[in-house]
């Protein structure tokens, strides 16, 4: 792409992004006087490749809006090329100079073809047509959407959605794009081009801003900026910023994989260099064992699962949705699965690949069209078998479940599914408390609060002590990470692994390797509605290619262990989460020498 | 069938790109004929009149390659109700005297003038649902909009505010497919935590206090939405501009100007009072 001309910039501009003593509070008269951003003062200097993280609610979005004007600060400045923000006469050149790409992809389409799409921006400039249609030619070209120009957006996959999105701010020919948490709703090939394109339109001279919940994805800036409670915390190079992981965790935040499993290693690999940040770094500075340790066999995988009854038995499951329609889409295609009682299943795959179908199967929303689906006591193909009464043993959590969200206060929402039921006021009111002790929620804290008030990982808490009510058998979850910060989504891992040692049948989708790793025993790969592999942890996540082809990497633990026993080490099959990596590596010949 | 696919019944507001020489047509022309053969059928008469207009409408089914059984698989979920409608007519029809009774129950009379009456309401009801599918299945809701576009575009001049107004019906077709997903999304998840949904027991208030768990997340998520949008709009230069530009242009040909007339001949046709 041509770089954009620069619009009579003063003589000798550096910082095209400068931030003076930003305050902004929402303007409600006085009941909520704690501003969301308070007193920041940043510089951003053309071509930068900046990351923005920071807890939920640390006013990382609220910064972001700031960058293009859709906010105004209540105190302090804000200039875009010189330009300040709060002057109407500037609107339209900082519009036209920084782009923003936002969280939901779907939420952004304005017209309902693609390529219409693109030329919003465009003719939203009054350009000529012929100027139209060149960018948003080269805009869809660039983000690989071309072929797909016809199209309306709500045939497109999330990932899709996205990069249309993203060729919409292109074709406006920004100087500077902000992405707000653009990849957080994306399965991970949908995470990894968006990435990919940033790149590259920083190398092709842009300055890009991104916020992010994925230290991983933080770790590829070349600067990053840490939000705490509407301020900076932390300024600088990933090296520095991901240094501290006492610090971090206090600002809600995590260590990226590749330095927390860089931690590991170093007591056993005393040479690793320091400042490694990606996986691929780390992947390519392992050492090479010698030849004597080389010479170790290998051990048996640990995992030997114990063959028990299924308790749920899925057989040649087919799925079409809009059958006998013109637009007749194949969802599920002979899909078998077997799951003990008690055990935890992965469902793993990108967007469209079958997995939510299959879960609705699994609890009544779908019945079976060919195939057979049995889970406990209730045979689904049984036509009198209705998901009003499999919700009592099975429980669904769909994905973003606080979206649906209906009544005011917290202990209603999770009383809602037993009340259905007929339960009444004592035996009620302990099934609520009992359901928000699992997820760590305190009753008389939280049983009044307003759902709108509480925190993102909070709300999900609720979510699934409302499902938790019901006092289902089995868990059916989808996402059930998605959009959390990684001090919530830790959080919720362990009371869900809680309830997978208290015996609860779990069966979790997940774009995140590292949930299924924590959170399942099996786990079954799906790909355009078909079962492409299905075992053990450690046996699937072995298939490195096969996954890799379809856009899925085994958890780092499992990417390193590989890497490892590549390079001659000899580690044990099966590793697939950092405690199992650690635990390899404490009974290692010639660890620690 | 599941209960929870709301787009599976829908047959009327899809669009079918077969390519065919309808398709092809230049959106005003198709959005003129369309209108015509509409007012036609809604004004004319004659029971003649409709079961030319109805034929009309096969045909233009089969021009545009749409398979017949499909179109006509559209008539199916309104036809209690339009049955209905058809009886009350049948006995509410005021016979004049000329008329022959078939027979009486009570009150109410049964004249050949009644039946005809019914008769007309089913072929009108009918017709119309033909020619809106019709429309939906060769327009594309882009075409659509671009065709609104261009013929509303002089009445600019008298100071109507088009480009908003387009836009405005832009983004709310936009909003339908998405608004269905959203809806069945949240049916489901409800369903799953034990929402009686589909079943019609209990009284009037007990049913809309089973509707509420659906209608406000539908709602929030809608409002959420349009801020989003709103927001994504604001960012992309919406507004700032005095004189948008848009990236499609129309050419209307001699073959559009020929079907546009042959339409109003059609039209004409189905009004005119045969017998």
């Amino acid at each position: 792409m041509e770089r954009p001309a620069n619009e009579g910039d003063p003589g000798a501009m550096s910082n095209l992004i400068e931030i003076d003593n930003l305050t902004y509070s929402y303007s409600l008269s006085g009941e909520d006087d704690q501003p969301v951003l308070s007193g920041i003062s940043l510089q951003i200097a053309a071509g930068e490749l900046v990351a923005i993280i920071g807890a939920n609610g640390s006013g990382k979005t609220t910064l972001a809006r700031h960058l293009n004007g859709l906010l105004l600060p209540t105190e302090g400045q804000v200039r875009i090329a010189g330009l300040d923000t709060r002057l109407a006469e500037n609107r339209q050149t900082i519009q036209s100079t920084v782009g923003m790409v936002f969280q939901f992809p779907e939420d952004q389409m304005v017209a309902t073809v693609v390529e219409e799409d693109v030329a919003f921006g465009p003719e939203n400039l009054g350009l000529p047509l012929a100027e139209v249609r060149r960018r948003v030619e080269a805009a869809l070209r660039e983000v690989e959407m071309w072929e797909w120009r016809t199209r309306p957006p709500h045939l497109l996959s999330a990932g899709q959605m996205q990069r249309v999105a993203l060729a919409g701010v292109l074709a406006m020919r920004p100087r500077c794009i902000v992405f707000d948490e653009a990849t957080a709703m994306l399965d991970p090939a949908g995470r990894q081009m968006v990435m990919n394109m940033l790149h590259r339109l920083h190398q092709e001279g842009l300055t890009i801003l991104y916020i992010t919940h994925f230290m991983e994805e933080a770790a590829q800036a070349g600067r990053v900026i840490v939000l705490d409670q509407g301020q900076v915390a932390l300024d600088d190079s990933p090296q520095e910023v991901f240094a501290d992981a006492g610090q971090l965790e206090k600002l809600g935040l995590d260590l990226p994989p590749a330095v927390e499993a860089a931690h590991l290693l170093r007591p056993v690999f005393p040479d690793l260099p320091e400042g490694l940040l990606t996986m691929g770094a780390l992947l390519a500075s392992l050492p090479h064992a010698p030849e004597s340790v080389a010479a170790f066999g290998t051990a048996s995988e640990s995992h030997a699962q114990a063959e028990s009854a299924a308790f749920i038995e899925v057989t040649g499951l087919s799925h079409i949705y809009l059958r006998d329609t013109p637009f007749a889409h194949q969802a599920l295609r002979d899909v078998d699965l077997q799951v003990a009682e008690g055990s935890a299943q992965g469902l793993i795959g990108g967007t469209g690949s079958g997995k939510s179908t299959l879960m609705q199967h699994l609890n009544g929303l779908f019945k079976p069209q060919t195939g057979r689906v049995q889970v406990g006591r209730f045979d689904l193909n049984q036509a009198d078998v209705t998901v009003h009464q499999v919700c009592q043993s099975v429980g669904l959590v769909f994905q973003n479940p606080e979206s649906q969200f209906f009544e005011q206060y917290a202990g209603d929402e999770i009383a809602y599914g037993p009340r259905i039921q007929g339960m009444q006021k004592p035996e009620l009111r302990q099934r609520v408390q009992w359901a928000m002790d699992v997820v760590g929620l305190d009753f008389e804290a939280y049983k009044d609060r307003l759902t709108f008030t509480l925190s993102g990982g909070e709300r999900r808490k609720v979510a699934l002590a409302a499902i938790l009510s019901l006092q289902p058998e089995v868990l059916l979850l989808d996402e059930p990470t998605a959009g959390l910060d990684p001090q919530s989504r830790k959080e919720l891992i362990d009371h869900l692994q809680a309830l997978r040692t208290a015996g609860m049948t779990l069966i979790v989708s997940s774009h995140h390797m590292d949930d299924i790793a924590a959170l399942t025993g099996r786990v079954m790969v799906l790909h355009q509605g078909q079962s492409v592999l299905e075992g053990t942890l450690g046996e699937v996540f072995a298939h490195t290619e096969k996954l890799s082809a379809l856009g899925l990497a085994p958890p780092p633990a499992a990417r390193i262990a590989e890497a490892l026993r590549r390079n001659g080490w000899p580690l044990p099959a099966g590793i697939v989460d950092l405690p199992g990596l650690e635990e390899a590596l404490a009974d290692f010949p010639g660890g620690g020498q | 069938m599941s209960d929870f696919e709301f787009t599976q019944r829908m047959t009327i507001g899809q669009y079918l790109p077969t390519g065919s020489a309808l398709h092809r047509l230049d959106p005003r022309a198709r959005i003129v004929i369309y209108i015509v053969l509409l007012a036609a059928v809604t004004f004319t008469p004659g029971i003649w009149g409709l079961v030319f207009g109805l034929l009309v409408m096969c045909v233009g089914l089969l021009w545009a390659h749409i398979p017949l059984r499909y179109a006509l698989k559209g008539l199916l979920p309104p036809l209690p109700f339009l049955l209905i409608l058809a009886i009350m007519q049948v006995f509410l029809h005021p016979g004049g005297a000329a008329e022959t009774v078939f027979f009486q129950l009570g009150p109410l009379l049964v004249t050949t003038g009644g039946m005809a009456a019914g008769g007309m309401i089913l072929l009108r009801f009918a017709a119309l649902i033909l020619v809106l599918s019709l429309s939906s299945f060769t327009l594309s809701t882009s075409e659509l909009i671009l065709g609104l576009h261009r013929l509303l575009r002089p009445l600019g001049r008298i100071g109507l505010p088009v480009e908003d107004l387009v836009l405005m019906i832009q983004v709310t077709l936009r909003f339908i497919p998405f608004l269905m997903q959203a809806a069945e999304r949240i049916v489901k998840a409800q369903a799953s935590r034990g929402a009686a949904w589909g079943k019609g027991s209990g009284g009037p208030l007990r049913r809309a206090r089973h509707i509420l768990p659906m209608i406000v997340p539908l709602f929030l998520t809608s409002l959420r939405r349009a801020e989003n949008l709103a927001l994504a709009m604001d960012a992309r230069g919406y507004g700032a501009a005095t004189e948008r530009t848009s990236m499609r242009e129309l050419h209307f040909r001699a073959w559009d100007w020929l079907a546009v007339a042959v339409g109003i001949l059609l039209a004409a046709v189905i009004l005119l009072p045969m017998v």
